[in-house]
């Protein structure tokens, strides 16, 4: 009778662990970069070209720049949360590639939260898509271009067409010095503004600061006399990026063999966090979130008083909270010390076993180029990777919705944009590591120069090892 | 015909059979296989030995997500009181008495995530406890609940024990209907009080069922994922304040890729939960059988 009381619970022991272990839960851990949907509002933008998004384009011969592109190829092309908003924008440049380059046929399928799981599935699972949309601010690019799995573009695509591109964005997530992405569509880092609570505080959206080194003053600021905290977020999931973007910290040694992120610009880079928590002027579960949206919502809720994100996603602050919108400022990110504005967002990146390379690139080309994504820009508050697109009269006019108000500053602000991250050796447990360590800084009492030290110490042992 | 006869009962098991053999039975012998290499899920596995157990005993998270893990375990215990008392209490027959054991009954058909949600809100810091305080004068700045180290286990091991409550006090209560009113009669003749009632003839009456939820909620404690993923918005809490060994394994798999080592923790947890269930099991007996 024990035996097979003890058998049974064995069995269900083992069920349980077995069903436990292999669970995968489909976190969405992408990037909310993705653009909004577009909305009436927007569309009835005054800005010149707006209705043309609507009309599919003539195929162009002039829009063939990859040669050797194979005949009879079929590739299998993947987005990231661009369905269903973006299906017929989609669906119309398929249909003009696949006239630009007769023989070709794309097989185009959109993924979603589950994005990264599936991708990782498919490679395991050898039919991974040919072509493949990821995110360079995340940086997943590097991250697969690492393992090998990427095609370098940089032995293989043309000079004049490398050349349409903005050069630091075409420079973006190298690995060994290649670059395995062609960049897409760009955003721009805004501040969003809640003008009440501004107000409430006596202060001036249009006096909000130029640089981060005012950050700190403003949220004591806001806490003085609005009672509120502000809703800043690291980005937890790349800290050195961070740190490099914002506090011009040299992470690794120019020979990549020494981390070097205890430097004395690092310790003040995480000392203005750790003086901002013990302060009490931060949420400091937005500040440690790796879920972008935390803070949007709260923002979107009206409970905080600016928000960093893209003005694709001031559609979303519409959406939940029309009050809001309309009691809305917006104002460019402030600069870290690098004096970096920024880096890329999106791009295309073609697999490296394809067995249609020449094709695979001519598609991820094609919807990189500039007729391609001024089309795209028509319908959303995205910008292109290449000047000449910024040529078309739509980027000269202002809109008159407050979420295209950047967009004739964006030609400036994109031209600027570079990726001035090293390549980081075991990225995701370094980035580990230094995670630890800014929240043993933040909210364990340890110095910041101390967590920064032990961080440096694992780091280099796990490089070591 | 005497073959065909023989073989008729084995071909109904079969498709049961295959379908536990692909589902469970594959990958469980997968994740052994996995624990002794280095597999990044793109990439195909590169056997290693014995490193990622190696590696195990010197990760100081590892240890930490284990002793959240047995502190979680306090749940099992209070649960049971809990679910019992309430057992008790809707074991009457009252007007409305059916309304509130459905009402009672729903956090255990809401989906976890839906309930993790609608926590995270309730300790957000402009959630509604903070307002409530806020409102009595309790505090003056709201507290960030969620963001407190100290607290993550402690909110979640509530929430578990909230949304568990229902769901075990129905097994209870069709243990209580199944014990015999004249042991109550004979109880109530003997001069006993409610509690002595239920203390004497109550509790040892549902032994099978304390059992059973003794395994059943401690195996779920255990492999506690969902309250700690949706509360701490997947980050396991500041600190590491929330990590439990479900948690870590899915970090240390889908996060930071490391499946291989994420099957050397699956394995540990297995060896623990058989460990404890047996453990579990046996003693209740032995205490059954001392009685």
């Amino acid at each position: 009778m024990h035996l097979k009381r003890t058998l049974t619970i064995l069995a269900a022991t083992i069920l349980v662990v077995g069903c436990a272990s292999s669970a995968s839960p489909s976190p969405s851990s992408g990037p909310s970069a993705a653009p909004a949907a577009s909305t009436p509002a927007a569309s009835g933008s005054t800005a010149p070209a707006a209705s043309a998004a609507a009309t599919p384009l003539a195929a162009d011969p002039a829009e063939a720049v990859i040669p050797n592109v194979e005949s009879g190829a079929e590739i299998h092309f993947w987005t990231f949360y661009l369905s269903p908003t973006f299906d017929q924008y989609i669906k119309d440049t398929i249909t003009r590639f696949e006239a630009t380059y007769p023989g070709v046929k794309v097989d185009w399928e959109d993924h979603q939260a589950t994005f990264q799981d599936d991708l990782k599935n498919a490679f395991a699972a050898g039919n991974a898509p040919d072509v493949i949309n990821l995110s360079v601010s995340e940086g997943w690019v590097s991250d697969y271009a690492g393992k090998g799995l990427l095609l370098n573009l940089d032995d293989k695509v043309p000079q004049a067409v490398k050349d349409i591109y903005f050069p630091g964005l075409w420079k973006e997530q190298l690995v060994d010095g290649k670059n395995y992405q062609f960049p897409w569509y760009q955003g721009l880092s805004v501040e969003l503004i809640n003008k009440r609570l501004f107000e409430k505080a006596g202060l001036d959206p249009a006096a909000f600061p130029k640089t981060i080194d005012g950050i700190p003053a403003l949220c004591q600021t806001l806490k003085d006399k609005a009672s509120t905290v502000c809703d800043i977020r690291l980005t937890v999931n790349d800290l050195i990026a961070q740190m490099v973007y914002e506090g011009n910290v040299k992470p690794i040694s120019a020979d990549g063999k020494t981390f070097t992120f205890n430097s004395a610009e690092a310790v003040a880079w995480l000392q203005t966090y750790v003086d901002m928590v013990k302060a009490g002027t931060v949420d400091n579960t937005t500040l440690t979130t790796t879920d972008d949206r935390t803070g949007l919502l709260l923002f979107s809720a009206g409970q905080a008083p600016f928000y960093l994100t893209g003005p694709n996603l001031i559609r979303d602050v519409k959406s939940n909270n029309e009050t809001l919108y309309n009691d809305l400022a917006v104002a460019m990110a402030p600069l870290g010390k690098s004096n970096v504005t920024g880096k890329g967002l999106m791009s295309i990146s073609v697999k490296a076993d394809t067995t249609f390379p020449n094709a695979s690139m001519a598609l991820a080309q094609f919807f990189t180029n500039p007729r391609s994504m001024v089309q795209f820009s028509q319908q959303v508050a995205i910008y292109p990777s290449s000047p000449k697109a910024f040529e078309d009269p739509f980027f000269s006019s202002p809109g008159t919705a407050i979420e295209d108000s950047a967009r004739p500053l964006a030609k400036d602000i994109i031209a600027t944009y570079a990726d001035i991250v090293p390549t980081i050796p075991k990225k995701a447990d370094v980035n580990e590591i230094v995670k630890k360590a800014v929240e043993s800084a933040l909210f364990n009492n340890v110095s910041a120069q101390d967590a920064l030290n032990k961080a440096v110490q694992d780091a280099n042992a796990l490089l070591a090892g | 015909m005497t073959a065909r006869f023989r073989a008729t009962p084995y071909l109904f098991l079969l498709p049961a059979v295959a379908l536990i053999g692909v589902f469970v039975v594959y990958p469980i012998v997968a994740v052994f296989y996995y624990s002794f290499t280095d597999y990044d899920i793109v990439r195909p596995p590169v056997w290693i030995g014995l490193d990622n157990f190696r590696k195990l005993l010197g990760d100081g998270t590892f240890w930490l997500a284990l002793t959240h893990s047995f502190v979680y375990l306090l749940v099992t215990p209070t649960i049971i009181a809990l679910s019992v008392c309430l057992a008790i209490v809707v074991n009457r027959k009252l007007r409305g008495i059916h309304i509130f054991r459905a009402l009672y009954f729903v956090p255990a058909v809401s989906g976890s995530i839906a309930i993790g949600l609608a926590w995270r809100w309730l300790f957000d810091r402009n959630g509604i406890i903070n307002g409530v305080l806020q409102t009595l004068g309790i505090i003056h700045t709201p507290i960030q609940w969620l963001a407190e180290p100290g607290l993550v286990l402690p909110i979640a091991m509530l929430l578990t024990i909230w949304a568990g409550i229902g769901y075990y006090s129905v097994i209870f209560l069709a243990g209580l209907q199944n014990i015999p009113e004249e042991l109550y009669d004979a109880a109530r003749i003997d001069g006993c009080s409610d509690f002595q009632k239920h203390w004497h003839v109550s509790l040892p009456g549902l032994r099978p069922q304390i059992v059973f939820v003794a395994v059943i909620s401690s195996l779920a404690a255990l492999k506690v994922f969902d309250e700690i993923f949706v509360l701490t918005a997947r980050t396991g809490g500041i600190l590491d304040s929330g990590v439990t060994m479900v948690f870590y394994l899915w970090k240390q798999a889908f996060t930071l890729q490391h499946a291989g080592y994420a099957a050397a923790i699956a394995i540990v947890l297995l060896a623990i939960t058989l460990a404890f269930s047996i453990v579990n099991v046996r003693l209740l007996e032995r205490r059954e059988a001392d009685r």
